[in-house]
């Protein structure tokens, strides 16, 4: 086995290129999608209102907002996008107050709902401030407001708003999200080829000279699939490090955990491997299937987008089934939603259990079909 | 020593191998012939248990082979018939590597490693990675990797295919050497016909799944023993002639190869004054009449009516 090891590292080490490639365009998508353009990425949120309500301060305040797009449109149309779940939720605005209109509890719901109570908050406060001024004249009362606005802006003291995912850190949550899908959806190429020898050699010889030698069969397989999972785990290694030491990513503290999780990811792709190695008959067939299978399990996965505006009843059926699914509920509930323990260890659970079925049935199928 | 009985293997529409029955003792050179696709490398499979047959056994020294191969596969070396190598990895390390898998250590391996180079004559290229190498060279270093062991047998898959004929030629009398030398029992799978006339003791010669001939070089020339092999050669040929040839009943076998036409006639038959009479009646010009001795090419003919690498 350790003869084995050291074939597949000297060869790792005189041809790097398939892995370096991976390694760097997973850094780059995300520098690209994750890092740039910013306010261009806005989430819309409908709103509906009255027009004194449109053209007020709350339609200034909403205007002004940083990090939604608040969207005016009639009562009816607004309620009819929350349905069909085209956005995570609705608002009626009026100027005495706001309703609601939500398809499922999101944690960006509650940031929504947060934005625009402050909004009010605020109205209210500069109400009463204007009460106590009691001013003569419209004139009057609006130079006031204006002082009034200057001085907020430059405070005697200040307090910062250290609650996670403020307005100022959404954008490093975009980052985040970035990280975290191109991580797990370019690893999955790095890993599928690197389990790919296994059906170059079987067809080479190279396997059956292993068969006829007295290796145990187990430890070729093992041989095998530790370096996969090694080549897998190292490349996100290198692309977290990269954030965390180079781009000053502080992943809220968590990545220790994040690397945890990403242990049970890792393991569960390289038995997915294993597992699409054993139904392919050759390595165009391998290398067909192979970025369909990543590509589709990105895209119901949630790597490329919030898994909240997927509607299909079938696309949300298959992303249960899906293991880049899981790997993004552990790292959002740890690092973006900063769940309880039991939230992390669900997802991974399920991850753990995937890969060993996939690897079971890969491996029962591979010595069945003699490839 | 070793034997096949009866074995069948079926794969979902084809049968690979139909009813084989074939044996190898120790110290000979054992010719398996047979076109592409006639089921010589999954019988070769079977006989070293890498693969299962769908029904009969393989016996070694007496002794099944199915359930238990162990016994076997000490005394076998494999050469498949892909470059099964490292290709990232120098000579050295890939032989590194699969005398290691076989519990090689230290000098005895190192020794080991120098005499196989030497005698696959890669020493001098012993460092370079098998990238690089050409591919009579990547040939050489297949066959050398299954020697490392010190097998009894040597079973050899279509070792020469693909290379130029010094590359062959030194591939042919290593394996002819290590025979006599060593003693070594060696199992020869090929389509060229010269390659195991030179070789081989004994041969098979497979088509389509099926054992068509066995015996030594002699005995399956014996097959055309009552028969000769007749060529042909014009500049062109006709119609007429060519159809009046099939129609002759003393010519069992004919293939038209471009200028050349090959025939396979009864000895006691006086062929050539008609074969002159039709090509004046015709108008061919033939350019030469040549009775050649048997060759094994030519039992493959008579057995299959085809050539062997069509
Ligand atoms: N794994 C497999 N599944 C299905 N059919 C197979 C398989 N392996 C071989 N065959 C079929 O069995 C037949 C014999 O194949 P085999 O490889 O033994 O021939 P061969 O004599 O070695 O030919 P070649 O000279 O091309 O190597 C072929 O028709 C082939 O298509
Ligand atoms: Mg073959």
């Amino acid at each position: 086995m350790r003869g084995i090891l050291l074939a597949k590292f000297t060869t790792f080490i005189r041809n790097p290129w398939v892995f370096l490639l991976f390694t760097v365009m997973s850094i780059g998508f995300t520098l690209i999608i994750g890092y740039t353009g910013g306010n261009g990425e806005k989430i819309t949120v409908p709103v509906a209102g009255a027009e004194e309500v449109r053209t007020g301060s709350i339609g200034k305040a909403l205007e002004g907002n940083e990090v939604y797009h608040f969207k005016w449109q009639e009562e009816a149309d607004m309620k009819e996008i929350v349905r069909l779940g085209e956005a995570e939720a609705g608002i009626i605005m009026e100027e005495a107050g706001y309703e609601m209109f939500i398809r499922v509890e999101t944690p960006n719901v509650q940031l929504i709902e947060q934005t625009i109570a402050d909004i009010y908050t605020e109205k209210i406060r500069e109400s009463q401030v204007l009460e106590l001024f009691q001013g003569e004249t419209a004139a009057e009362e609006k130079a006031f407001l204006t002082a009034y606005h200057e001085a907020m802006d430059q405070p005697l003291f200040e307090i910062t708003n250290d609650n996670f995912r403020n307005a100022d850190s959404y954008q490093f949550d975009q980052g985040l999200h970035a990280i975290f899908g191109f991580t797990l959806f370019f690893v999955i190429y790095t890993i599928g080829y690197n389990v790919l020898p296994i059906l170059t050699e079987k067809k080479e010889g190279i396997w059956d000279r292993m068969i006829l030698s007295p290796l145990k069969k187990w430890e070729i397989y093992l041989a095998n699939l530790v370096y996969s999972f090694f080549e897998g785990y190292l490349q996100i290694i290198i692309i977290f490090s990269v954030f965390h030491y180079f781009v000053g990513v502080d992943f809220y503290g968590e990545l220790a955990g994040i690397l945890l999780i990403m242990l049970a990811y890792t393991f569960t792709i390289v038995s997915l491997g294993i597992f699409v190695t054993a139904l392919v008959k050759n390595i165009q067939q391998f290398n067909a299937v192979l970025p369909i299978i990543s590509v589709s399990m990105a895209m119901i996965g949630g790597a490329f987008w919030p898994l909240e505006v997927v509607q299909s009843d079938i696309l949300l059926a298959l992303s249960k089934i899906n293991p880049l699914t899981y790997g993004m509920e552990a790292l959002n509930n740890l690092v973006l939603y900063n769940l309880p323990f039991e939230e992390i260890l669900m997802p991974v659970s399920i991850l753990i259990l995937m890969g060993v079925i996939f690897m079971g049935v890969g491996i029962h199928l591979m010595e069945k079909r003699h490839i | 020593m070793l034997e096949l009985i009866d074995i069948t293997k079926k794969y979902k529409q084809t049968k690979a191998v139909k009813n084989m029955n074939m044996y190898i003792e120790k110290g000979e050179i054992v010719g398996l012939l047979g076109p592409n696709g006639a089921g010589k490398s999954t019988a070769i499979s079977i006989l070293s248990s890498l693969l299962e047959p769908t029904s009969g056994d393989v016996k070694f020294r007496n002794k099944s082979m199915i359930k238990n191969p162990k016994s076997l596969r000490q005394i076998i070396g494999i050469v498949p018939q892909e470059i099964a190598l490292y290709e990232d990895l120098s000579a050295e390390e890939n032989m590194k590597f699969f005398g290691r898998i076989y519990r090689l250590k230290g000098e005895k391996l190192k020794n080991k490693i120098s005499e196989v180079l030497e005698q696959i004559g890669l020493a001098d290229r012993r460092k370079d990675v098998v990238k690089t190498f050409s591919g009579g060279m990547k040939r050489r270093l297949n066959i050398g990797v299954a020697m490392l062991h010190d097998p009894e047998i040597l079973i050899m898959d279509e070792p020469t295919v693909g290379i130029d004929p010094q590359s062959r030629n030194y591939i042919l009398q290593t394996v002819k050497r290590l025979n006599k030398e060593r003693q070594m029992t060696v199992l020869y799978t090929s389509h060229y016909m010269e390659e195991v006339e030179y070789l081989c003791d004994r041969i098979y010669i497979m088509d389509k799944g099926n054992l068509i001939a066995s015996g030594t070089k002699d005995e399956i020339k014996q097959i055309l023993a009552s028969e000769n092999t007749i060529y042909l050669k014009a500049d062109y040929w006709n119609e007429s002639f060519i159809t009046k040839l099939q129609e002759k009943p003393q010519i069992h076998q004919m293939k038209v190869e471009g200028n050349e036409i090959v025939l396979v006639v009864s000895k006691d038959v006086a062929i050539f004054s008609k074969l002159a009479h039709l090509a004046e009646e015709t108008s061919v010009q033939l350019r030469a009449v040549d009775v050649k001795q048997v060759t094994l090419e030519d039992v493959f003919l008579h057995l299959t009516g085809r050539a062997l690498r069509d």
